[in-house]
């Protein structure tokens, strides 16, 4: 903002303004004296009128002054220079129509989407153009396209391009639309009407260079911004499952961009189809977090959480990953059912695990006979127990698939182990070759104790708070010798023996894990049923393989478009990528992954024929269009840019005379009503 | 002593005075002496040397012992008139820093008003006296109830004299005047009254507990009242203080509302102690002011003036 001036000598008219100054403070002290009898009443008026003329005379002083003042301003032709013109459209004979169709031009105002009415307003614009005016059009979302190849005088098409434009999931790219703009336009200037809701924190700054580039080009972007007044929305940020012994929870984050609060109702839908209705309670422009319990059995896959905001509905859903939940995760194979429970891990397990049944405890087990691992799947059974199976050559193949895929597997030992039927059998996931079971102690004796866990991390974490000090009275008499092996990265020794010996080795493998104990679950080699870490021990390596290993099929989160990578875990596989409809959508391999663009919301699977998903994708719009608030403007960003293009003069002269005229008269007045002079 | 043009003033002011009193009593029946009527009052028990003409002695052949009849017998009425002649008093109209003109003039108002009452009070046979506040150009200041020619002229001559000057101090002149008062007098006070009401008003007091018939005889210049004035001006009092300068066409309303304020005041003051209120302005008709004295018309007379 500036101020100047037409006749700057005209100011000199200032220095009156020590006229009435010096009028004022040299004012009639009257020269006749009058001999008067009634003083005493008058230095009573004197009194009360000096009380009005504390105020009344600095005010007329200041009257006097202002007046003068503002007559000289007056005369010398003053203009105000504000910041605030806003960019004129017309007369260049060259425009691009930029129309933003990114997701948040989908939001509703007045019952039609911000789309909707920006394409009216642009067709309007362009329908309205005069002959010979070359035009051109693009459109921007994440990217920017121009719809016709150059500028072109033919109206109508341009009037039914903009028609035919829809809605993107897209986040808004004002950068690119402005740079397909410019290319439009080929170096020459022109100007660029802009129909865009400008929302969102980055859109504008993101775009000022270009912005730059366009003025400098001596083109004029002329911003036609639709927007809904406030600006409204609820969108739900995330929503995460939380794994736990017990069913779980998914926690949802919202959020609403609206000024004022609202109450929505909303539904968490499983991947089963199972619904769970919530009510979300938000505050003004801001968040809010909903937690809902997960049955305590669950099917896994994407599920969907979805809020009724009729403001902006292309967020109005957001898919999250749901893995296997609940009970029947845990399938013990009993390779020695034993004559008394003693002698039976299934009985332990059975009590350790689920001690109250599976309902309760979230964890249930189903025990089968080697036979049963013929049917092995990662999202029915999280964790298996090869509690003391003798040959597991029949089923190795499947059990390393299983591993592979996000399947953990428990192997204890027991007399019935062979070293060489496990070894040839699952060499490829056992966390280390095994030699022999070795008595260390007689029978009769307590056997070799446990060493203290680590309990900085990882298994043993929990035990941190109480417990670790059970594990030293976990005594074996025989145990499993295994064959040297270097720890690494995928292989780690948990507990050892007393003797040194590994007591729990952990190997990742894939997606999922491999334990081995080299002792017994029952009390056929030590005592380890018997102790009271054991109960515990049982339920965090449950925890522990099933829910922090994740389940059979890769889980990916992805945003609608924008590329998205899915690793392949054998490239012999021939998968393809099934959208949310159960259609094919195009994809590609590259390398080992699969690459593809998701073009909606929803579940997405990589799919080899007749096999359970090697992967879920679990697709959502960009939050960031979901923030419609407008943050910058594309004037506010033009004026910073080249300030002196967009002004706005405002002649003070008129208003100077008026107001010095009324203040002239005012003053007048004043010094009439004065009683008392001095 | 005194120059040709007191005697000449003395004369006016007994022709002043005498013309405004026989309009007065014209046709009314005058008694050289007043209030002959004699009222029964109490007894008293007789004492040796007591006038044995006051003996009841239908009381002494009832039972046997002496008493005196004792009577309220209304006599001689001494009047005073108290004359202010401060500074302010020369103001107004007509004002003249040597003899105030007797006719127009603030000063010369109030001496008639004076003379005339002392004249009428004389012709009733009462004694009167003056006491003059303040003034200049004169012997004695105060002259307590006389009869008599000789003492009246001698009033006269004092009225002729005096012309305004100095400062009232009305509280003090007012509260001498009242302690030497005898009981049961009559008291006018010719006054412009311009000093702090509530300092003076209060030695009123005085008056009253000497049961004095008090009459406040108010005198003001109408013009002064009004702040009729065209010009600004440095106002200042004769009698000293600080000068004002005012520009009266400012000042007029604030002004009149003083006044209202100022007398409500001394009425209410004057009253309170059992007097009179007659505001008299220097432009009313002295017979109008008399009459209303006299004939305690006090209603009439603030009819007459607006007040």
């Amino acid at each position: 903002m500036s101020l100047s001036l037409l006749s700057p000598l005209a100011l000199a008219l200032g220095a009156m303004v020590a006229l009435p100054v010096l009028a004022h403070m040299a004012r009639q002290v009257p020269r006749d004296r009058r001999a008067f009898g009634a003083m005493l009443l008058l230095q009573r008026v004197v009194k009360r009128l000096k009380r009005r003329r504390r105020i009344k005379d600095p005010l007329l002083l200041l009257l006097r002054a202002l007046a003068v003042l503002l007559l000289a301003l007056a005369a010398a032709g003053p203009v105000l220079s504000t910041p605030d013109g806003v960019p004129e459209f017309g007369g260049s004979g060259r425009v691009v129509v930029v129309l933003d169709r990114s997701m948040s031009m989908g939001a509703v105002s007045s019952g039609a989407t911000l789309l909707q009415q920006a394409r009216d307003d642009a067709r309007a614009l362009v329908e309205g153009l005069p002959d010979g005016v070359s035009l051109g059009l693009v459109v921007y979302d994440s990217d920017a396209m121009a719809l016709t190849t150059e500028l072109t005088p033919d109206r109508g098409r341009v009037a039914a391009a903009i028609e035919a434009v829809q809605p993107s999931y897209g986040t808004s790219n004002l950068r690119a639309g402005l740079l397909e703009a410019r290319r439009l336009l080929g170096g020459e200037p022109g100007e660029v009407v802009l129909f865009s809701d400008e929302a969102g924190p980055r859109q504008i700054a993101d775009a000022t260079s270009e912005l730059e580039a366009l003025l400098e080009l001596g083109s004029a972007v002329v911003p036609r911004t639709v927007r809904a007044e406030p600006a409204r929305n609820v969108a739900i940020l995330s929503a995460r499952y939380g794994d736990g012994l017990e069913g779980g929870q998914v926690t949802v984050r919202l959020m609403n961009y609206g000024p004022d609060p609202i109450e929505l109702p909303c539904e968490v839908t499983l991947p089963d189809g199972a619904s769970i209705p919530i009510f979300a309670d938000l505050p003004p422009a801001g968040p809010a977090e909903e937690r809902i319990t997960i049955p305590s059995e669950a099917q896994g896959g994407v599920g969907r959480v979805s809020c009724e905001d009729p403001d902006l509905p292309a967020d109005d859903a957001r898919f999250f990953h749901l893995p296997r939940v609940g009970a029947s995760r845990v399938l013990v194979v009993d390779g020695d059912p034993g004559d008394t429970p003693i002698r039976s891990e299934v009985y332990f397990l059975e009590r350790a695990l689920a001690p109250w049944g599976g309902l309760k405890s979230g964890v249930t087990i189903d025990v089968t006979s080697p036979v049963g691992l013929l049917e092995l799947e990662p999202e029915t059974h999280r964790v298996v127990f090869l509690a003391n199976v003798a040959d597991p050559r029949p089923f190795g193949p499947r059990l390393t698939e299983f591993v592979r895929r996000g399947g953990s597997v428990v192997i204890t030992g027991g007399d019935n182990v062979t070293a060489e039927r496990y070894n040839a059998a699952l060499s490829s996931v056992l966390p280390a070759r095994i030699r022999q079971s070795r008595a260390v102690a007689d029978r009769d004796e307590e056997g070799v104790p446990a060493d203290l866990p680590d309990t900085s991390d990882g298994l043993f974490a929990p035990f941190r708070r109480g417990g670790r000090n059970g594990f030293p009275r976990v005594r074996t008499h025989t145990l499993l010798t295994l064959e040297p092996f270097d720890e690494g990265d995928d292989i780690s020794v948990l507990l050892r023996w007393s003797n040194g010996m590994p007591a729990l080795i952990e190997r990742k493998v894939g997606s999922g894990r491999v334990l081995l104990w080299t002792s017994t679950l029952d009390l056929g080699w030590g005592n380890l049923p018997l102790q009271s870490v054991f109960m515990p021990l049982m339920q965090r390596m449950v925890g522990y393989l099933g829910g922090e290993a994740g389940s059979g099929a890769l889980r990916v989160d992805a945003v609608v478009g924008q590329q998205v990578a899915v690793p392949l875990p054998d490239l012999a596989m021939d998968p393809r990528v099934l959208g949310p409809d159960g259609e094919a959508v195009r994809s590609r391999i590259d390398g080992q992954r699969v690459l593809f663009t998701p073009p909606a919301p929803g579940a997405y699977q990589l799919a080899i024929p007749s096999a359970p998903p090697l992967a879920w994708v679990a697709a959502n719009p960009p939050p960031e269009e979901s923030d419609v608030r407008a943050y910058d403007s594309v004037v506010a960003a033009e004026r910073q840019i080249a300030p002196d293009l967009l002004t706005r003069d405002i002649d003070l002269a008129r208003p100077a005379w008026l107001f010095g005229l009324v203040l002239v008269a005012a003053q007048a007045l004043v010094s009439l009503r004065q009683g008392v002079p001095t | 002593m005194y120059d040709a043009e007191v005697l000449a003033r003395v004369r006016h002011l007994h022709l002043r005075a005498r013309t405004l009193t026989d309009a007065l009593l014209m046709g009314e029946h005058r008694s050289r002496r007043v209030g002959q009527a004699v009222e029964f009052a109490d007894y008293q028990e007789y004492l040796p040397g007591m006038d044995l003409r006051g003996l009841d002695w239908r009381v002494w052949g009832r039972t046997d012992r002496f008493v005196i009849k004792r009577f309220e017998t209304e006599t001689e009425l001494p009047c005073t008139v108290v004359l202010d002649l401060s500074g302010d008093l020369g103001t107004g109209d007509r004002a003249s820093r040597s003899l105030p003109a007797l006719e127009g003039s603030k000063a010369g108002f109030a001496i008639v008003l004076a003379a005339t009452l002392l004249y009428f009070l004389h012709r009733h046979g009462e004694p009167v006296g003056l006491e003059v506040v303040a003034g200049q150009g004169i012997p004695h200041a105060s002259l307590p109830p006389r009869g008599g020619r000789n003492h009246l002229q001698l009033l006269f001559m004092l009225l002729a004299s005096v012309r305004p000057g100095g400062r009232a101090g009305l509280r003090e002149a007012l509260a001498r005047v009242g302690s030497r008062l005898r009981r049961r007098s009559w008291v006018a006070v010719v006054s412009d009254g311009m000093e702090e009401p509530s300092e003076w008003l209060p030695a009123l007091a005085a008056f009253a507990k000497r049961g004095a018939d008090l009459r406040f005889f108010h005198v003001y210049d109408p013009t002064e009242w009004k702040l009729d004035f065209d010009q600004p001006a440095l106002f200042f009092s004769p009698e000293g203080g600080e000068e004002l300068a005012v520009d009266p066409g400012g000042a007029q309303q604030a002004f009149a509302e003083v006044v209202e304020e100022y007398v409500d005041e001394v009425r209410g003051g004057v009253v309170r102690f059992g007097g009179r209120y007659l505001p008299v302005p220097t432009h009313l008709s002295l017979d109008a002011v008399i009459r209303a004295a006299v004939l305690d018309d006090t209603r009439a007379l603030a009819e007459a003036v607006g007040r």
